[in-house]
């Protein structure tokens, strides 16, 4: 951390709405009027919430395609003829694991659809930012569009759907933590220049497009991972080595723009910048090993770490528990990076916007927006 | 008041403007359309191209229409992966029609799914097709990533099994296989999988196995023997006008029982393996008690000696290091066999094309220390030395009754087992 890096949560709860108003010197009969327009603390608690079912729903649905159980319930919105609610537990508790960990996958999104319908229901009566309240609607459309694609995967018993099912969920992931991120007390808190501190800085265009960029790989690299864990039965050789030798690259690419990312990003000193950035690093080298994992576990040792004495011999086992859990968190650390790097653009248009304020307070001769003085 | 409206609605402004969703929303339309890689259901066994361009090569004739009529024989006996079927009407006794069982096929292709009971579908496609193939080809999507390749079953060549070099293995061996996996190969261990859906596997590869085995003796005999080529053939000797209808009784056509005679042939060699188990793998004098120190330096005295000479590719004490050139029965089909130079791509391109998969040096194993594919068990390495790896340059070492200058007795091949089991253990 550098000195000129600043944190960004500032006060508590009670002077939450002051010191927004405080960013740009606002009077100080204007914080008592900032107090009626408080952030949503219900919109951020379901936020928070729907970020803590949609990972292990990630997870969960990455274990149904890792034991190939999506088929395991060949009926839907029910279950086996029965109301998804209404299944009745001994059977599913005992019945064969498949069965178990499909049905279970669809009770969580049921529970994830719930949290979303109260989200966007808090945040249409308490939240004035209207597009925080657009940001839960679009949650919950998708979390809708995701029930559905996963219902069409199963009457269709198509892979590509279930396919699109995978690369849709990561999605939903990161607009629930963007939706957490901005509705909690750190972003409706924090300041502009107070004319004391350090002014804001901005990231800088080639910071934002770097981001950006890195962004749109990490979803491309989902989507290649999804591409190899799907392969269709008549695909070719040479199309799958393809697919694989590119999802190394864009792999290798990630791992050398991470610490690059996190460079550019930081030069600005914001704390959440540089926090989100080194936990990038973490997750993609976490990510990578995952994928040599990954690899290991499903198809052994490969060739171009033959020199490497260690997996000598190795025996792959076809949906051992081990097995299962490394490839099943090759899928969900794939969200959290996605998610890491969406809330990296976002917290760098956020503190453009800072520093653009910031610029024009410094214009006014008396240190007040123009726009407001 | 109104400043902190402007922070608000300020703010809700400048978010509107946000450019970064327009390059998100672009990416997702490039991946809906990478994503739409189509998932319908394989309705047809692709043919065997390869062979085709094999047995072209080596009679220089034209084999299209050869390969047309065999592919129609062949989905007309067989079924196609939406359905299956085992050609039972066409063979004789229970042996050869309960080789493969008609209900256990037709769990193996398709889409995979189960039930509430716990019985699953599409066996084959779920744990095998990535790698095998859809025709058991060995060159599944992932195969070309893999060393050693994965095993073509069309060939009827196996390596590891409790029978003799160029029989079949029994189903037995193939469960074996299953269950325990080959270690240092990406072929899986399928422990997991219950007796039922071992069983629906095992009868699926030899079903793979046997049809396209025929497949191939069939393209062969058309184009070699029946005289397919730039003249159309005579309708009698036809193989695109045989159903399982017409190919028994007083209707068969030439091209009929000849196909058939074909087919009774490779299923009695399935049927037959049992018969063929490696003589003499079940007596080791050191089982049930700890093996003798002289065996072993007996043993390592045969491993380096001019009978055996196991230290010619595996190395001094097994330790490798011998420069081998040499590639396995798969690969020399469509190069070495055919005149062409494993390593001459040019050459090469048009098998590949057609989904052959790149020569590879089959190296010799490195002992010291090492693991071994197929098993690393007495019994089985017994088996590996008198009869070498089927399909590999491994080869098999005499035997006789005594001791020569060109045979080892089986109580001299039981210490060299000895030895390779020690060399196996020194980690």
């Amino acid at each position: 951390m550098t000195q000129t890096e600043v944190e960004t949560t500032t006060t508590d709860e009670a002077t939450g709405a002051a010191a927004l108003g405080s960013a740009w010197q606002a009077p100080a009969s204007d914080s008592a009027a900032s107090g009626a327009l408080a952030r949503s603390k219900w919109l951020h608690v379901f936020s928070v919430l729907a970020v803590c079912l949609v990972w292990p729903l990630i997870w969960v649905g990455g274990m149904v395609t890792t034991m190939d159980a999506g088929m395991a319930v060949p009926d839907w919105p029910g279950t086996y003829g029965y109301n998804l609610f209404l299944y009745p537990l001994s059977t599913w508790v005992s019945g064969p694991f498949d069965l178990f960990i499909e049905h279970g996958h669809r009770l969580l999104a049921s529970v994830v659809g719930m949290v979303a319908i109260v989200m966007f229901a808090v945040a249409i009566k308490g939240e004035p930012r209207r597009w925080v309240i657009a940001l839960s609607g679009l949650v919950l459309a998708m979390v809708i569009g995701q029930g559905v694609l996963g219902g069409v995967r199963v009457l269709l018993s198509d892979r590509s759907s279930a396919m699109i099912h995978g690369c849709v969920g990561p999605i939903v992931f990161v607009l629930c933590c963007l939706c957490a991120s901005v509705t909690r007390r750190s972003w409706w808190d924090r300041k502009g220049f107070d004319g004391q501190s350090n002014p804001p800085q901005g990231v800088g265009k080639l910071a934002l497009g770097f981001a950006i960029a890195f962004l749109c790989f990490a979803y491309l690299q989902l989507v290649l991972g999804a591409q190899v864990r799907h392969v269709q039965p008549l695909t070719s050789t040479k199309m799958f080595t393809h697919l694989v030798v590119t999802h190394v690259a864009v792999a290798a690419g990630l791992l050398a723009a991470a610490p690059v990312l996190l460079t550019l990003t930081r030069r600005c000193g914001d704390l959440t910048l540089s926090r989100l950035g080194v936990g990038l690093i973490m997750f993609v080298t976490l990510q990578v090993l995952l994928g040599v994992s990954t690899w290991v576990v499903k198809y052994g040792w490969p060739e171009i770490l033959s020199s490497l004495p260690l997996g000598e011999g190795y025996l792959v086992k076809s949906k051992g528990f081990f097995e299962s859990m490394v490839v099943t968190a090759h899928v969900a650390v794939g969200s959290l990076i996605l998610a890491n790097a969406a809330l990296i653009v976002m917290q760098c248009y956020r503190q453009n916007w800072l520093a653009a304020g910031d610029q024009s307070v410094q214009r006014s001769p008396s240190g007040v927006a123009p726009e407001t003085a | 008041m109104r400043l902190v409206q402007h922070s608000i609605i300020g703010y809700d402004f400048t978010m509107n403007r946000i450019h970064f969703l327009r390059p998100i929303g672009g990416l997702m339309a490039w991946a809906a359309v990478l994503m739409s890689g189509c998932d319908a259901p394989v309705e047809q066994y692709p043919p065997n191209a390869v062979h085709a361009l094999v047995v072209h090569h080596r009679t220089d004739l034209p084999t299209e229409a050869a390969a047309q009529e065999v592919t129609q024989l062949i989905d007309q006996w067989f079924g196609t992966p939406l359905e299956p079927h085992w050609p039972a009407e066409l063979l004789s006794g229970q042996a050869a029609k309960g080789l493969v069982d008609q209900d256990r096929l037709l769990r193996a292709p398709g889409s995979f799914y189960s039930d509430q009971d716990n019985l699953h579908y599409g066996l084959y496609t779920e744990h095998c097709v990535r790698c095998h193939g859809v025709n058991g080809g060995g060159n599944g999507a992932a195969s070309a990533l893999q060393n050693p390749y994965p095993r073509d079953f069309r060939a009827g060549i196996f390596k590891w099994k409790s029978t003799q070099r160029s029989a079949r293995p029994t189903k037995d061996d193939l469960r074996r296989l299953m269950v325990h996996g080959a270690p240092g190969t990406s072929m899986p261990s399928f422990s997991r999988l219950s007796d039922d859906d071992l069983d629906v596997l095992v009868d699926y590869v030899i079903y793979l196995s046997v049809r396209g085995e025929l497949e191939r003796w069939l393209l062969y005999g058309a184009v070699e023997e029946i005289g397919y080529g730039d003249e159309p053939v005579e309708d009698p000797f036809r193989f695109g006008l045989v159903s399982i209808d017409n190919a028994t009784g007083d209707r068969a056509s030439e091209a009929a029982l000849y196909a058939a005679e074909h087919l009774k042939r490779i299923v009695d060699q399935w049927g037959q393996s049992a018969e063929v188990a490696v003589p003499g793998a079940s007596s080791d004098p050191a089982s049930g008690s700890s093996v003798d120190a002289d065996s072993v330096a007996r043993g390592k005295e045969l491993f380096h000696g001019q009978v055996a000479n196991c230290a010619g590719c595996h190395g001094v004490d097994g330790v490798g290091g011998v420069n081998i050139v040499d590639y396995d029965d798969w690969s020399k089909e469509y190069s070495t066999r055919l005149g062409i130079t494993p390593t001459d791509r040019q050459a090469l391109e048009p098998f590949e094309a057609l989904g052959a998969l790149r020569p590879r040096l089959a190296l010799p194993r490195e002992l010291a220390g090492g693991y071994a594919h197929g098993g690393a068990d007495a019994v089985t390495l017994y088996r590996r030395i008198t009869q070498g790896i089927a399909g590999t340059p491994m080869p098999a070492v005499m035997l006789s009754e005594t001791p020569s200058a060109t045979a080892l007795t089986p109580d001299q091949v039981w210490d060299l087992v000895h030895y390779v089991e020690s060399l196996l253990e020194t980690k």
